[in-house]
């Protein structure tokens, strides 16, 4: 594959990220890029396990990691957004349930996002 | 929280420990064990996960320092190792056989680049993993990323000695064994510059700037001392400008495909103080390739490289410019030498008189050739300028000072121009288009150009305009008309001004000869038909007093007939006759049959004495000019045109190709030709001789001096008061147009005038009022 078939690839290809109590998600890659750590995880130079088997064991609760993913697909859609478009920053902080913030935060630090 | 308060008191679940608590040291080994995977390619089986935790949870636990320091080790640890199995056993073993020496060179190169590679793949794993203690841990302790560590240390234990001094040679070794002409694997060298050009000492200087360019420098510019040397040595001219540009793109491709840009400039510097500056002048002073064999050969790419490497060094350009110009002298004075061996065959000619015929001609020939070579010389430095210089502004100034020099070296070259304008508007354009006359005669108005001396041209050129108007022997009005318009754009106004007045009366005389036919056809018509040109005496450089010559009565009655006719038309105005200038037709009846021959008027005067003389009716040259009253050297012109050219009208006692005093002549009757109309040209000395010469010089004298005059008091006139040195530069100003005044002559021209109180010395010595 040429770089071109390669990064257009990465953009559109399915990765697997999995909870560690069992839940698995398919996430496009490029909404697991939003997080670094779960990039270099998938990274093809770095070529590791994870990389290979294109699968990113995240040691969360499946309730953490859904809304991991969910706030990555956010960061990965408006990503492109110009500066005068509308991001609904506030309605997807009403969206996370107070019970879990810390957790979430934790697991934010270590995703690196 | 906003949402939180909203939704009463939401219960906050502390989160998870990370990970099952073990050890640090037992992180660490494990992590340890991981990392020394990953620099054995063992990457694919390490989940990244777990290590990425390792670190993440080392950092976490205030361990961080220890992970750095380990991290450290390990790392210096693998690139020693991949030092001592790589590099160290491809060290150049000291052969002496050069092709051993480069293919250890390039190996030891590309093991460096393989060790390069497998570093730094190693350390973008690394990074990967060790991201979390970069972020939080680097950054608080105040350390360098771990990406900056692998680079230092490799800095560190590669790039030292003797690994780096086997590199520096390695590839120096492999640019002098490219330079020798063979072929290197420039991919490994590249490899290697590269990592040199990436890796920064603490001063942010990097290896390459430090430690190769300074060596590759020294090593180039020895090389190309001594290359220098050796080219002058084995090659030609055009072989050495050849190999020095060939030299010039090859180290140019070099530093493009595996230096440093940077190093271009540098390097190119090199070259030109070392191969170029120390031998252009050699070069191109060359004695049988060099400029001047260039231009014979016409060897336009050599000169247009000789060119293009000139221009690059300051040095270049002037001494271009001095060979340039000495090439066209030296050709310059070639061509006026040949016109000089003309010289001396006319000062005989003038001393004995013994052919002036054949050396008229010889002459004239001589001087449309000496035109011819100018032209042809500017023809080929004109193209050599616009092939080979690319019209460079700067060379084209030389050369025209060049041109300028050796034309005016000749003095009388104002003369040979007019001669060649002559010959050209005289028979040479027969048969062409007027776009071919314009552009010999647009050619002919170059070399007029260089002329300093157009006051002489002036002189000359009306003299033979005169003649071609007189004798109908201009071919086209149109090419006349033409030349003069460039003239006019040359000189201006002033300088065409009488040349124009002769062109205006051809015309009016036109006129009243239309208006003497009405008035002749009205009244009785005098025997001879007659056509008469009045010229203003100021206009034509006609000689005064007319030379002699009786007419006979015939003739006289019917001159007087137009005199009457043009005195009743204007009166107070006075006409001279100039019987030298006209030619006549007569029907002359020979044995065989009648031809109309077409005479000069002086020859007519001539063949009329003969008119009633049988076949055996001699005249001696005394009584011819006794009856006639001609002058020496007229008579004997006219009688050698009918006695000894072509056309033997007259018989010559005794036969032969020159008049002499004691010679008789004789009617001859048995003349026949197949031509009904003949026309008899008078043999004419076109080019002056030495006598006439003095006189033209000296009445261009006279003019100048009246030239002057009129300058100076214009100027005084004008500014009422100045001092010596502005006047006379003044003047001279003034006067380049027309011709180079000598300042001794402008201070007679001075003295003169205030003689006659034109002007009078100040006070100071130094200065002159105008007195009106």
């Amino acid at each position: 594959m040429s770089d071109v078939e390669m990064a257009a690839a990465a953009e559109t290809d399915w990765v697997r990220v999995t909870s560690d109590d069992g839940y698995t998600f398919l996430v496009r890659r490029k909404v697991a890029n939003a997080s670094e750590t779960m990039r270099d995880m998938l990274d093809t130079a770095g070529n590791y396990a994870e990389a290979i088997a294109r699968t990113c064991p995240v040691q969360q609760r499946g309730v953490i990691v859904e809304k991991l993913l969910e706030y990555m697909s956010f960061k990965a859609h408006y990503a492109e957004a110009g500066p005068r478009d509308e991001i609904p920053v506030q309605e997807l902080m009403e969206r996370i349930p107070p019970e879990i913030v810390l957790e979430l935060l934790l697991a934010a630090d270590y995703q690196n996002m | 929280m906003a949402s939180a308060a909203r939704r009463g008191r939401p219960k906050i679940k502390p989160p998870r420990r990370h990970g099952p608590d073990v050890s640090i040291e037992k992180t660490w080994a494990d992590l340890a064990n991981n990392i020394r995977e990953i620099q054995n390619h063992n990457a694919p089986n390490l989940s990244f996960e777990e290590n990425h935790r390792f670190a993440y949870n080392m950092v976490l636990h205030k361990q961080g320092e220890m992970l750095y320091k380990g991290v450290n080790q390990l790392v210096a640890e693998n690139i020693d190792h991949l030092a001592n199995t790589q590099v160290v056993p491809v060290f150049p073993s000291g052969a002496s056989d050069e092709t051993m020496q480069s293919q250890e060179a390039e190996m030891l190169l590309k093991a460096l680049r393989i060790i390069w590679d497998d570093h730094i793949s190693n350390m973008v794993r690394l990074g990967q993993i060790l991201k979390y203690m970069d972020r939080v841990y680097a950054k608080s302790a105040d350390v360098p990323e771990i990406w900056d560590v692998g680079l230092n240390l490799f800095l560190k234990h590669i790039i030292r000695p003797p690994i780096k001094d086997h590199l520096v040679t390695a590839i120096l070794n492999q640019i002098h064994f490219e330079r020798d002409g063979y072929v290197v694997n420039r991919s490994a060298i590249k490899g290697c510059v590269d990592v040199f050009l990436t890796l920064e000492d603490a001063n942010g200087l990097t290896v390459y700037k430090r430690d190769l360019e300074p060596a590759l420098l020294r090593e180039s510019q020895t090389f190309y001392e001594s290359e220098g040397l050796k080219l002058l040595r084995t090659c030609d001219a055009p072989e050495f400008l050849r190999l020095v540009e060939s030299r010039f793109e090859s180290e140019d491709s070099r530093t493009h495909h595996y230096l440093s840009r940077n190093t271009a400039a540098a390097l190119r510097q090199i070259l030109q103080d070392n191969l170029l500056t120390p031998h252009i002048s050699t070069v191109i002073s060359m004695e049988t390739s060099g400029l001047d064999a260039m231009i014979d050969l016409n060897k336009t790419n050599d000169m247009a490289r000789l060119y293009r490497l000139f221009v690059m060094v300051p040095a270049g350009l002037p001494c271009l410019k001095r060979a340039l110009k000495d090439s066209v002298r030296r050709r310059g004075e070639g061509i006026n030498q040949v016109s000089l061996g003309l010289e001396g065959g006319d000062g005989e000619a003038t001393t004995s008189k013994s052919r002036p015929a054949a050396s008229g001609a010889q002459t004239l020939a001589l001087a449309l050739k000496w035109v011819q070579d100018v032209l042809d010389l500017k023809d080929l430095f004109d193209k050599i300028w616009k092939d080979a210089f690319s019209c460079d502004r700067e060379l084209e100034s030389n050369l025209n000072e060049a041109f300028e020099s050796f034309i005016n070296l000749n003095d009388r070259s104002s003369e040979f121009i007019s001669l060649f304008i002559d010959d050209n508007l005289k028979r040479g354009l027969r048969g062409k288009t007027d776009t071919e006359v314009d552009a010999v005669l647009d050619k002919t108005i170059t070399v007029f150009r260089y002329i300093t001396e157009k006051d002489v041209f002036e002189r000359y050129y009306k003299g033979h305009l005169a003649k071609r108007l007189l004798l109908g022997r201009s071919v086209s009005d149109d090419a006349e008309r033409g030349m003069l318009a460039k003239l006019k754009v040359e000189c201006g106004y002033q300088f065409t001004q009488k040349l124009e007045g002769m062109f205006h009366d051809m015309k009016i005389s036109e006129d009243t000869m239309k208006a003497y036919k009405t008035h002749l056809s009205q009244t009785v018509a005098p025997g001879i038909d007659l056509s008469v040109i009045v010229m203003t005496s100021t206009f034509w450089p006609i000689a005064h007093p007319t030379s002699p010559c009786t007419l006979p009565l015939e003739m006289i009655k019917t001159s007087k007939s137009f005199e009457q006719f043009y005195l009743s038309r204007h009166s107070g105005r006075r006409l001279t006759w100039q019987p030298s200038l006209g030619s006549a037709d007569v029907r002359v009846s020979f044995k065989s049959k009648r031809h109309d021959l077409n005479v000069a008027t002086f020859a007519l005067v001539i063949l009329l004495l003969f008119e009633d003389s049988g076949p055996d009716d001699f005249m001696t040259y005394e009584e011819i000019k006794q009856a006639t009253s001609i002058v020496d050297n007229e008579l004997q012109r006219h009688l050698q045109s009918l006695a000894c050219a072509k056309f033997k009208i007259l018989k010559k006692h005794p036969p032969g190709r020159d008049v002499d005093p004691t010679d008789s002549f004789s009617f001859n009757a048995d003349f026949s030709s197949s031509l009904q109309r003949i026309k008899i040209s008078t043999v004419s000395s076109k080019v002056e001789s030495g006598e006439e010469r003095k006189e033209t010089k000296d009445r261009i004298d006279e003019e100048r001096r009246h030239q002057t005059e009129a300058c100076i008091v214009r100027i005084m006139k004008d500014r009422k008061h100045m001092t010596h040195n502005d006047l006379v530069n003044e003047v001279t100003r003034q006067l380049a147009t027309r011709f180079l005044p000598n300042p001794l002559n402008i201070k007679k021209r001075i003295e003169g005038l205030i003689e006659r109180e034109y002007l009078e010395r100040c006070d100071d010595r130094k200065s002159y009022n105008y007195m009106a």
